[in-house]
């Protein structure tokens, strides 16, 4: 149903050559001219309600993860009552955008789409400030969000045109797509520009209005989002900007007129927010609909006939590629014991070759853990560990949030670090009997996000692709960096309610489907 | 078999597929399991169907095993010298008793690690001393030794750098410079030392800034002004390789050494890593998609080299090709200029250009024969690309084996 044939994915900055990484650093340079960004005086659009969305309750100040003592963005922190306000505000903008034309629509995300292909640099730069993404992964951040508004903006387009029924003579069946109403879009930090602009646009393109709350880490990549869509022809009242904390998300979600939540982040907010979503609040008329992407314990399968001049690197950049901060990351390696002490030696060479630096820097591998809480958090388990580390890279000294890349290998079982999501940059190994053997350990754990297998039998290949739970598998391959279009991201189990960004049926998370049967027979006759 | 292999592309990917796999396998079980599988997969090919039943027939498994890694290993002594420096001893000086000279290079699987990198940088250094020791017995053979410019050593290793460091970083050459820097820093000493040429081998485009800059940093230093002598590659199939010759020329004519500097001028084995990461990073090819042009460039590079060291750039060109128009036209152009025979030198691969390197020889010119040098588990990286480049539809050497009209070969690209 999508125009995927004609659909081309954003190309990424050529940073391997040098011209081009002297221009993202002077992007760089440009932006820090600017900072502290204070988010209600960068709004573009004269009524974007940013400053008055905002209650007085306090300001969210977000900061460099790799120097703290760097202030990006001051943004004005929302209330409860401001979310409420600013449900009311897109429950009464929704008529009129829903009413627009699709094609309408679809023409204001290109727009985005062109506004922030225009900005790349600095909207690149501004990832790597406010979410510590080195060069190429924030590059990414700006590529999918482009990306993601033109392949909805198409398949926006083509749902307008509902679907066939059968027809018999007499009557006339339809199928058409609705909008919903109300989206909330509550977003994470971690791809701070292309998920919430997947959802909003998801969301914005069927026809729904949206109030959006960025995560409290990194408000000014959210305000940069909202600003594009305004710029863009977006109404202010149909994608409203929400900075804050818990406080506005939780109103968001228990809100009666509120009717999608499109949500991703981590499995306990996730499971809470389907919770709170099910219980209908005093005055609602609907069942809310989440649309979940929640974490992930990804496993790479690593076979005996595995080509490890080929599984190692990408293993590497599977788990510690922005210090493991994605969902898609992998945390463990199930490998083959008749070769997981060659694999095991070669990874943690791999890892100490690993550079840990700021983000800005060209020649940093990872960077810092977006905060404090985090930094804890992984470090705990990290010194929790059952076993002293098999291998680990030097991270610098100084006031980053820096957390040691880490590998563990065999450790017991029942280890905090073997089943529990760390995210951060800790990869453990195990040696397993075989693929089955492999196979039997995922199942039995709770998530089905991402997967990946290193073999070069077809038959195992195959037979991992039907068996395998996860929502993206990959094969002899990293297994981050799902590209829309191509990879269709998200999973099933505890991993999500498997939405699949940027696949052809994303979108219909967003609608409703209605259908109209018309009898076409007057006075016995077939009119 | 080759024709068969060439004609049917399915067939071909099967194959390739299990040369790729066959070290990894244990067992002969393990062998045939995969041979069955790639064959099953190629299926449309009717030569593939009939394998694959044999194949699968239990009585035949093991034959079939010993057969299947049979073929590899003699496949693997056409193109590999031997297993190591020592064990290749007797072909280095077989050849050179034939008046071809060589430059080896060590085969090895990827440098992951720093330990990895050091046991490859010994590798090199301990070729260079074994390739010393041994060349030092060798007849002498004046065209092999000398060009206007100065002696030229037996000893000849190629290094590659991507093998030295484990830091290899597209986006950040200087990773690559810091990571290498040491070891080839050691090597170069050594060369110096031994009176070995060091030539440094050029890969995929992700390196090739770090790379460059690195051998040109290092041969800047006062203790190398002297030697060793030393080279780097240039490749033609890249579209920007001729501001990348400005730059070396350059920086040739700005750092007088008194040992001069070669530059072999090769079309690139890349290609399809080159063209499959710009596709699907969305980045415009950074090579000749066409044929035709890149051969056209090569020629135009070959001329530029030539007309440099006519110029008295103290430049030593090594045409690195198998393709026999290329190869004339770098003769004939350098007879053209007037310059001494011996101050072009051209190069092939062992294993595809050995009737090439004994009719240059005949002919009283210099030529080259890269010489691989490892085991067949390292080398199965190197064997593969081979393959594909001897099989491949535009390969000159599969339209010369298949007969192809001399004139057509020889036409002007």
């Amino acid at each position: 149903m999508n125009t995927d044939a004609t659909f081309h994915n954003e190309p990424l900055l050529e940073f391997r050559r040098e011209s081009v990484r002297a221009q993202a650093l002077r992007a760089l340079a440009e932006l820090r001219t600017k900072l502290p960004l204070r988010i209600s005086e960068v709004r573009n659009a004269p009524d974007t309600r940013i400053s008055d969305v905002g209650s007085g309750a306090g300001e969210l100040i977000s900061t460099n993860p790799a120097d703290p003592a760097e202030v990006v963005a001051i943004a004005p922190e929302a209330s409860a009552t401001a979310a409420g306000d600013a449900v009311a505000t897109a429950a009464a903008a929704f008529r009129e955008w829903s009413a627009r034309d699709g094609s309408e629509r679809a023409a204001v995300l290109q727009r985005a789409a062109g506004l922030m292909r225009e900005r790349r640099l600095e909207l690149a730069a501004l990832a790597v400030l406010e979410a510590g993404k080195p060069w190429p992964e924030a590059d990414a951040d700006v590529c999918e969000a482009i990306d993601f508004l033109e392949y909805y903006a198409a398949g926006a387009l083509n749902l307008e045109q509902g679907r066939p029924l059968v027809q018999l003579p007499g009557e006339r069946n339809t199928l058409r797509y609705f909008p919903r109403g109300v989206c909330a879009v509550i977003a994470p930090w971690n791809f701070p520009l292309a998920i919430p602009t997947g959802m909003i646009a998801a969301a914005l393109g069927t026809g729904n209005t949206v109030v959006f709350k960025p995560a409290e880490q990194t408000p000014a990549c959210g305000h940069a989002v909202v600003e594009a869509l305004h710029a863009a022809g977006a109404p202010a009242a149909a994608v409203q900007l929400l900075c804050g904390r818990d406080e506005p998300a939780k109103a968001l979600v228990a809100h009666p007129h509120v009717h999608t939540i499109a949500f991703t982040g981590s499995v306990a907010a996730g499971l809470s927010i389907v919770r709170a979503a099910a219980e209908p609040a005093p005055g609602q008329r609907h069942v809310k609909r989440v649309i979940a992407e929640m974490g992930g314990k990804n496993c790479i399968i690593v076979d005996a006939d595995a080509d490890l001049d080929d599984a190692v690197p990408a293993i590497v950049k599977s788990a510690f590629g922005f210090a493991g901060q994605k969902c898609s990351a992998a945390a463990r390696v199930l490998v083959h014991r008749d070769i997981a002490d060659e694999l095991n030696a070669r990874l943690a060479g791999a890892v100490e070759t690993l550079r840990v630096g700021q983000a800005e820097d060209f020649a940093s591998d990872l960077s810092a853990v977006i905060d404090e809480e985090a930094l804890t958090r992984i470090r705990g388990y990290i010194d929790s560990a059952a076993t002293t580390p098999r291998a680990v890279a030097a991270i610098p000294d100084g006031g980053g949030h820096y957390v040691t890349p880490t590998l563990f290998v065999d450790l017991p079982s029942d280890s905090a670090i073997v089943n529990e999501e760390v995210f951060g940059p800790v990869l453990s190994s195990e040696r397993v009997a075989d693929v089955e053997a492999a196979l039997a350990i995922v199942e039995a754990g709770p998530y089905g996000l991402t997967g990946g297998l290193f073999s070069r039998s077809p038959r195992t290949i195959d037979l991992v692709s039907r068996r395998g739970i996860v929502g993206n598998l990959y094969v002899n391959r990293e297994i981050t960096g799902a590209m829309v279009g191509r990879q269709p991201f998200g999973g099933g189990r505890l991993s999500g309610t498997g939405p699949k960004a940027g696949g052809p049926d994303y979108l219909l998370h967003f609608v409703e489907a209605r259908s109209v049967s018309e009898n076409t027979v007057r006075h016995g006759l077939v009119v | 078999m080759m024709q068969a292999v060439i004609g049917d592309p399915r067939l071909r990917a099967a194959l390739f597929r299990f040369v790729d796999v066959r070290p990894a396998c244990t067992n002969s079980a393990e062998l045939v399991r995969h041979l069955h599988e790639y064959l099953a997969e190629a299926d449309g090919s009717g030569t593939a169907r009939r394998l694959s039943s044999l194949v699968g027939r239990r009585s035949l498994r093991l034959p079939t095993a010993s057969v299947a890694a049979l073929g590899v290993s003699a496949m693997s002594r056409r193109f590999i010298a031997g297993a190591d420096a020592t064990a290749a001893r007797p072909e280095l000086a077989s050849l050179w008793q034939r008046r071809c000279c060589a430059t080896v290079d060590l085969l090895g699987e990827a440098t992951l690690t720093d330990a990895e990198g050091n046991v490859y940088a010994e590798r090199c250094a301990d070729t260079l001393r074994v390739l010393s020791e041994a060349s030092s017995e060798w007849p002498a053979r004046p065209l092999l030794e000398h060009d206007g410019l100065g002696p030229l050593p037996r000893a000849n290793l190629s290094v590659k750098v991507s093998a030295l460091t484990p830091h290899l970083r597209a986006n950040a050459p200087r990773r690559i410079t810091e990571g290498a820097r040491e070891r080839l820093l050691t090597l170069l000493r050594l060369a110096r030392d031994l009176d070995a040429h060091l030539h440094v081998d050029m890969e995929s485009l992700d390196s090739r800034e770090g790379i460059t800059e690195l051998v040109l940093e290092l041969l800047s230093l006062p203790e190398f002004e002297r030697g060793p002598s030393a080279g780097i590659v240039l490749q033609a199939y890249l579209t920007d390789s001729e501001e990348e010759l400005d730059r070396l020329l350059v920086w040739m004519r700005n750092n007088p050494r008194s040992s001069p500097f070669s530059i072999r001028l090769v079309k690139g084995a890349y290609w399809d890593h080159e063209v499959v990461a710009a596709i699907q990073n969305g980045w415009p090819a950074p090579v000749f998609t066409d044929r035709r042009s890149c051969d056209r460039h090569y020629e135009d590079l070959t001329r530029r080299l030539l007309d440099a060291r006519a110029a008295g750039t103290p430049v030593r060109p090594a045409i690195a090709s198998h393709n026999l128009r290329s190869l004339a036209h770098a003769l004939a152009y350098s007879d053209h200029l007037g310059l001494p025979e011996s101050a072009l030198e051209l190069q092939v691969l062992r294993g595809l250009g050995d009737d090439t390197a004994t009719a240059i020889a005949a002919a009283g010119r210099r030529v080259r024969v890269y010489s691989p040098v490892g085991d067949l588990v390292a080398g199965m990286a190197y064997l593969v690309r081979r393959l594909l480049e001897n099989t491949s539809n535009d390969s000159f050497l599969a339209a010369q084996t298949s007969g192809a009209d001399l004139d057509v070969l020889l036409e002007k690209p």
